[in-house]
């Protein structure tokens, strides 16, 4: 069930198979429960910190048991146009981050300074040794900048990212 | 059906012998999967061919217009990326004059990494055989052309297997899909639209769009005299099996107070980049990512932070992540 929700998410169902985990997802207070906490998870990746965290007392103790939903899935590819005018709306800037995500504040039970390792394909979370003071939403590592490496390994560099020489060397530390 | 007839058929080398000279010298590869592999290599370099194609890999998309022509042993190429703000490349053999009208800037540079659909094979066939089987697949129409598919299959599970449609006539390749274990495709190029031949562009055709647009355009030389190797003072003791070192070298990155130390490795398809930044920011664990065939590892080494990025699994990013070493 599970695997089904998480599919329809990410819109890899048609239509009748659609219809049937719609169905079947409101039936159980479980399958409820895992909708909405995909969709927390699913904000949280996208950088919002999710505005229903708080009330969800559960939360921690579920992604600490299931760190793979956090996993971003290998997307198979068509060759359809429709398949790929989607992808393109969604083409900017999902990589050139390599996400550090706590579960500190939301994950009682994690040790501090344990690691989480999601099986595959892999998107390690680190829960950072508790520190108290950080809140439950804010990001608890500052992401790694990896598009400067992407850009100078596929030697296409994008004008995003690419700062003029004016710039260069004068930037400042990180 | 078709495509059975041409290759033996002598009616079919008029045809090519059409197309120009370049294309002339390439000799009908049969029924030789790796003969078909050596053609399709050469074509990328010898033929004239202007056209879109698209690149998906995991989320990403881009839409690129490229013309390519092939002039007195000399490449002469545009690359217009559609998404996204304005840019392009002009590349003359390996060395990139890249356009970036909004910032008034042209960065010059020297091709040695990356994949450049439809140039996407780095080495002699020979040397791609010790890491891939390769096959003949089925003859298709692809963008309104016949096309031979090769399949090379991994012999081991440090890469991914590579589907390249061939264009029978010339040997261009007009779609490369990456495959990984599950059989999905998790990279993609293709062409939506081509025209092959040397009367679709001459050498002239193939200069800046973009340069009249700005009065006066910064010039950045650095990344051209870094793309030069030097001893980065790193090694890779223990690369996977077919990786050979291509380049290393030093590169300037915005935000790193120092150049950071850039491997490439290749086993002639598939390439990475070893990247080892010093006096970087501590982190405490490894992390790693993918989307589709772009793997990051990061491993924290002392001050040093190494970071391998390349079109290939976890497990190859990771053995070469946890091989790096200074040289001795």
């Amino acid at each position: 069930m599970k695997q089904d929700i998480s599919s329809l998410m990410d819109g890899e169902l048609d239509g009748p198979e659609a219809a049937r985990v719609i169905r079947s997802c409101c039936a159980s207070e479980e399958s409820k429960d895992t909708w909405n906490l995909y969709h927390v998870i699913g904000e949280a990746m996208r950088g919002h910190a999710p505005a229903t965290l708080e009330r969800r007392a559960g939360l921690g103790a579920a992604l600490a048991k299931e760190p793979t939903v956090l996993a971003p899935r290998t997307r198979v590819l068509e060759t359809t146009i429709g398949r790929i005018a989607l992808a393109a709306a969604a083409s900017v800037a999902t990589i050139g981050v390599v996400s550090w995500i706590g579960t500190q504040g939301a994950a009682p039970d994690a040790q501090p300074g344990s690691v989480v390792k999601a099986t595959s394909p892999a998107l390690m979370i680190q829960p950072v040794a508790a520190t108290t003071s950080v809140p439950a939403q804010a990001p608890i590592a500052a992401p790694l900048d990896v598009q400067d490496y992407l850009t100078a390994h596929r030697q296409i560099p994008s004008p995003e990212a690419y700062r003029p020489v004016a710039n260069r060397g004068a930037a400042p530390a990180r | 059906m078709i495509a059975a007839r041409s290759w033996g058929a002598p009616r079919w080398l008029p045809a090519v012998a059409l197309l120009g000279a370049a294309c002339a010298a390439q000799a009908d590869p049969g029924n030789d999967p790796y003969a078909w592999l050596k053609r399709a290599a050469e074509s990328a370099r010898t033929t004239t061919y202007t056209g879109t194609f698209v690149h998906t890999n995991g989320d990403r998309t881009n839409t690129i217009r490229i013309t390519h022509v092939s002039a007195g042993g000399d490449e002469h190429e545009r690359i217009e990326p559609l998404d996204g703000p304005p840019q392009e490349i002009v590349r003359r053999n390996e060395e990139m004059f890249c356009y970036f009208p909004d910032a008034k800037t042209v960065r010059l540079d020297r091709r040695i990494t990356a994949r450049f659909f439809p140039s996407i094979l780095r080495s002699p066939p020979e040397s791609i055989a010790a890491s891939y089987d390769v096959k003949l697949g089925k003859t298709e129409r692809v963008v309104g052309h016949e096309c031979r598919w090769i399949r090379m299959d991994p012999r081991d599970s440090l890469r991914f297997a590579q589907r390249l449609c061939s264009e029978v006539g010339t040997g261009l390749v007009l779609r490369a899909k990456t495959v990984n274990e599950q059989q999905q495709v998790i990279e993609q190029y293709t062409f939506t639209d081509v025209r092959l031949g040397p009367q679709v562009a001459k050498a002239a055709d193939v200069r800046s769009t973009f340069e009249a647009r700005v009065k006066q355009w910064h010039t950045d030389k650095q990344p051209r005299e870094e793309a030069k190797s030097v001893d980065t003072g790193w090694t890779i003791t223990n690369p996977p099996a077919g990786f050979q070192k291509v380049t290393e070298i030093k590169r300037t990155m915005p935000g790193r107070a120092q150049p950071v130390s850039q491997i490439v490795l290749s086993d002639g398809i598939a390439s990475l980049s070893v990247f080892v930044e010093p006096n970087a920011p501590p982190r405490s664990a490894e992390a790693s990512s993918e989307d589709g065939t772009t793997t990051f590892f990061v491993r924290p080494m002392g001050e040093n932070l190494v970071t391998v990025l390349g079109e290939v699994p976890l497990a190859t990013a990771q053995q070469v992540g946890r091989s790096v070493a200074r040289r001795p």
